[in-house]
């Protein structure tokens, strides 16, 4: 207990000396933060953008163009797109979609990375260095034999063939990502748990895992991200619209000759993006804890 | 030999539920898939039709599925040569893609069906052209394939306003179009809004190329009969970097799509913008704040435009009667009257019940250029993956970094490329 | 690749069970269709039909493919704004959010921060480019700024003068990017024992002194990481550059995955565009060997 207060006191003092000898330069301190935030409206800059527009009627836009801000109001562009694309439906597929490859990706990973990181099997190094082909190859070129392949088995049109394909292709990222943390994971932990009777098993489950959970919660929402956005494999597998996904149906925003209203365009965009900017903050706090690389050291 | 006897059984009984699906689905079920926006003229109309089908055909079941442009144009053939395929379905015209599938025999030739329910009485020669496809998949000769319902073409839209105020009357000739852009000019508007990374700018240029152009010419360019003749688009691109360097059309035009470039006219910043019919929909229900028009430029015999998408009955489809009849109801003068009053482009409407003046000022200009077989089709036809030689070019074009005489060379190049290989 | 041989090496190959799964995948749905592609670069074919077999025809195109060799070019510069910039100001953003942001404004502000930051990250890449489009099209709102603040001579037709399309095409793509940077780098520090910097502090190292001497080489593996994802995201770029130029104008911003959907999906020269697809994929292999070479070599010596 004192220790602690101890520490903190200590960790309170060594952090406020700097700020101290920092203070003539508090004119710098708001310099950065000015920068920053010139920064962050950059960054936002094109949502706020699509906000504008979305909100806007299109005898508004015809008007005054994209650049004005809206002289009038109406969700009518995002109702219509809500029921034009049957977007519940589709939000439904999306968050099946990549909710399963999340959990699967990781998994298929873990298990791939117990085995070259921890295991450290002969040729392992080389193993990742083929999986990672799975990120390298362009996927335009896998669009035509997946297509034939998914044919042969029966999973063409079905949300099932973009699960396992995608789990795959981004489990490549992730067991290149993994093999590296767990070829630094202490030794010492894995041999006393083995000498304690535990299996590989039991080892990965109850030693490995508990110390990686948030490296494996970052991975899952960036699998999470990513497939979410996939738009050209799930294009040409998913055929019936009640199979679609969101980005798919987001394709409304290509139509022949550019006839889709622009106002209808920023309105897809935004319910397009909306999802995923709400998973982001929700699970964008495992971030902060989530350490990526070398978790142990 | 139980063994064998289950498998035999097992066999005889799936064969009999397939037989037992397929009948059902036969009487029973009718898919159907259009790319059309639903708030575009022919998907306002095709729904109506559907309600009628719906109506008239009780004991059917209709799926329908709005399907988008891209999603077909990427994935179609590979749709088609699936067991996914829908019973008629809309599909973009041309070699690329209904050309292509019907050469895979993918598709069910039509040709004794429209003879049986009389199309042929209301689709002339001209409007099937591009419903036929040889065995190469190329366009104009060969068994009927699809069915277009509705025509489409480029032509100027002006805004009335605009002239009026400014002392102008309406254009009949080319050289009136000039004076009257230089007029504008001089009081420094720049006229012509125009999307220079987009199809609105080779619209124009192969406008201006279909007015030095006979007949052998477009034949000759659009079947890939000989190596290119470039007289025509040589005129085209100097009229169009003279137009740039007067300062008809803007450098910045480059850096603009189509809908940028409709929405410079839209917001009465340029008085005109030349254009397919596929605008009219939303300049109908947009441009509130002045008056519009529509006119064809002038040319000897030839305009850009074509029929539009085809209605198309994929080989394995189920209730091909169905089919037959959605697409008798969506020619009939019922549904193109509707069409024209939607502000589409009617292929076989009687002009004297349309009450909109815009579609009854796109069915008569359609039925002008069709009656005269003049549809000279777009651009980039001849050649696959011509559409993205041509945006690239022109763009240099009207940047200036081409010649045009460089940016015929170009086109040539790919185009004799493509009419030797093929 | 020195591995070190651990007392529970008696054992290893149980170990192998557990890559069963993954490489069946991998098998099944990576390497088999890479090789049917390198199969179909010896055709030509329309997707759909039958096959004609016209040996190394393809190649022999691709080599004389002025576009081919120009779209190269472009790669190249890409492979800057993909992943040399964004790392230098994912880098510098992560320390500034880590060491300055956090210490003077707060945790709060600090993770507030690196979520927007993230957020181009999560934007679908059509919608990002309609949007991008509004922003810099020459009637844009770039320009429409630049013009109410007098600066109209510096207004520019970015997206559609050659001169400017690729510098613009490049600072879209940095706009994507630095968030993937920056929270795999702010991950990276939370693992930093922040006694460093305190000594550092007290020893009274600048904050620059700081990012090189502490920053830079306690992250390297996740340098490593992300220069190898984002090389490989470079040399398949594809989606910005069709939702911004499509390539254009004149090629200007043209790149090998253009080519390679444009001959997939538009001219149906599916035996030409594999064809580019594998000598994209070899290049981007070769690299990655490369890559993880000095990677495994960096991770020995900083062991």
């Amino acid at each position: 207990m004192a220790n602690v207060t101890m520490s903190a006191a200590n960790r309170a003092a060594l952090s406020r000396s700097p700020i101290q000898r920092r203070r003539p330069g508090g004119f710098g301190r708001w310099l950065v933060l000015a920068i920053l935030m010139l920064g962050l409206a950059v960054t936002l800059f094109p949502f706020l953008v699509a906000v504008l527009n979305a909100i806007k009627l299109p005898t508004d836009y015809a008007v005054n163009g994209p650049v004005a801000l809206p002289r009038s109001f109406s969700l009518a562009g995002l109702a219509t797109f809500w029921t034009e694309v049957d977007y519940s439906r589709k939000l439904i597929n999306s968050v099946l979609i990549s909710g399963l490859v999340a959990i699967v990706g990781v998994v298929l990973s873990l298990l791939n990375a117990y085995a070259i990181g921890i295991g450290r099997v002969r040729g392992g190094r080389k193993l990742l260095v083929l999986l990672l082909m799975g990120i390298m190859v362009p996927q335009e070129s896998l669009v035509y034999p997946l297509y034939y392949m998914a044919k042969a088995v029966g999973l063409y049109d079905t949300i099932w063939s973009v699960i396992i394909i995608f789990s795959v292709l981004q489990s490549a990222f992730g067991t290149y990502l993994l093999s590296a943390v767990l070829t630094a994971f202490p030794r010492e932990i894995i041999e006393a748990a083995e000498i304690d009777g535990a299996t590989r098993w039991q080892v990965l489950w109850h030693v490995v895992v508990p110390v990686l959970r948030p490296t494996l919660a970052v991975l899952g929402t960036f699998f999470f991200i990513w497939t979410w956005n996939e738009f050209l494999l799930p294009l040409v597998l998913l055929i019936s619209n009640q199979n679609q996904t969101v980005s798919v149906a987001m394709g409304v925003l290509q139509g022949q000759n550019s006839t889709t209203e622009p106002t209808a365009i920023a309105a897809a965009s935004l319910l397009g993006i909306l999802p995923t900017v709400i998973f982001f903050l929700i699970f964008q706090r495992t971030l902060t804890k989530g350490v990526v690389v070398g978790a142990v050291k | 030999m139980s063994m064998l006897r289950r498998l035999g059984l097992a066999a005889g009984l799936s064969t009999l539920l397939l037989a037992g699906g397929a009948q059902a689905q036969d009487s029973k079920t009718f898919n159907i898939w259009w790319f059309e926006l639903p708030d575009s003229a022919e998907g306002v109309v095709w729904q109506k039709a559907l309600d009628e089908f719906k109506a008239s055909h009780p004991g059917v079941t209709v799926n329908f599925q709005q399907k988008t442009f891209i999603q077909l144009q990427k994935a179609g053939s590979m749709i088609l040569n699936s067991n996914q395929a829908p019973d008629l379905l809309e599909y973009n015209k041309g070699n690329a893609t209904a050309g292509l599938v019907a050469s895979q025999g993918l598709l069910t030739p039509l040709d004794d069906t429209v003879k049986q329910r009389g199309w042929d009485k209301i689709l002339n020669d001209t409007d099937l052209q591009l419903a036929r496809y040889d065995e190469n998949g190329v366009y104009g000769s060969g068994p009927i394939y699809g069915i277009p319902t509705y025509g489409e073409f480029v032509s100027v839209f002006y805004n009335k306003d605009m002239l009026d105020a400014n002392g102008l009357k309406l254009p009949t000739t080319l050289d009136e179009f000039v004076a009257d852009m230089d007029a504008f000019k001089q009081k420094g508007i720049t006229p012509l809004a125009m999307g220079g990374k987009d199809t609105s700018a080779q619209h124009l240029l192969y406008t201006l190329a279909l007015s030095k152009a006979d007949d052998t010419w477009v034949h000759n360019f659009q079947g890939l009969k000989t190596q290119l003749d470039t007289a025509p688009l040589l005129y085209a691109a100097q009229t169009m970097q003279d137009w740039v360097n007067k300062g008809y059309i803007s450098k910045d035009a480059t850096g603009l799509m189509d809908p940028d470039a409709a929405n410079v006219f839209t917001s009465g910043k340029a008085p005109i913008y030349v254009s397919g019919t596929w605008n009219l929909g939303a300049f109908a229900s947009t441009i509130k704040t002045f008056k519009w028009g529509q006119f064809l430029l002038p040319t000897p015999k030839y305009s850009v435009g074509s029929t539009g998408n085809l209605w198309i009955v994929p080989k394995g489809a189920q209730s091909k009667d169905l089919a037959y009849d959605f697409i008798g109801l969506t020619l009939s003068p019922k549904y193109q009257t509707e069409l024209a009053n939607e502000g589409g482009v009617a292929i076989a409407a009687d002009p004297s019940t349309i009450t909109n003046p815009v579609g009854s000022t796109a069915a008569k200009l359609f039925t002008d250029i069709s009656s005269k077989g003049g549809l000279g089709f777009y651009p980039d036809w001849p050649v696959p993956g011509f559409y993205d030689v041509l945006i690239q070019k022109t763009a240099g074009l009207i940047g200036g970094t081409l010649t045009p005489q460089q940016f015929v060379d170009q086109l040539k190049q790919s185009y004799d490329e493509a009419q030797q290989n093929q | 690749m020195a591995i070190a041989r651990g007392s529970l090496g008696a054992s290893r190959a149980g170990y192998y069970l557990y890559l069963i799964p993954g490489t069946l995948g991998f098998l099944a749905l990576v390497l088999c269709p890479l090789i049917a592609n390198v199969g179909i670069s010896f055709t030509t074919w329309k997707g759909i039909g039958k096959a004609r077999f016209v040996g190394i025809e393809n190649y022999e195109r691709l080599a004389q493919d002025a576009m081919f060799w120009g779209s190269i070019g472009h790669t190249l510069l890409f492979i800057i704004s993909m992943t040399v910039v964004p790392i230098i100001i994912g880098l510098i953003l992560a320390a500034v959010l880590f060491d300055y942001i956090s210490k003077q404004f707060g945790e709060g502000l600090s993770s507030f921060l690196r979520a927007v930051f993230y957020l181009p990250q999560i934007l679908p890449v059509t919608a990002a480019g309609v949007l991008w489009g509004w922003i810099l099209s020459p009637i844009g709102i770039t320009n429409t700024v630049l013009k109410s603040i007098g600066l109209g001579a510096v207004a520019q037709n970015w997206l559609g003068d050659p001169t400017y399309a690729l510098p613009a095409v490049s600072a879209v793509i940095v706009w994507i990017q630095v968030g993937y940077c920056l929270v795999v780098f702010m991950a990276g520090l939370a693992r930093v024992d922040p006694s460093l910097y305190e000594a550092a502090e007290l020893d009274g190292a600048t904050w620059w002194q700081r990012l090189g001497s502490i920053t830079i080489p306690m992250l390297m593996p996740e340098i490593f990481v992300v220069a190898l994802t984002t090389v490989i995201a470079a040399l398949k770029v594809f989606a910005p550059v069709y939702v911004l130029t499509a390539g254009g104008p004149d090629n200007a911003t043209l790149v090998p995955s253009y080519l390679t959907y444009y001959h997939f999906f538009t001219t149906n020269r599916v035996g030409y565009a594999a064809a580019i697809a594998t000598l994209q994929t070899l290049v981007t292999i070769v690299l990655g060997i490369v890559f993880i070479r000095m990677q495994s070599r960096q991770s020995e010596e900083g062991a």
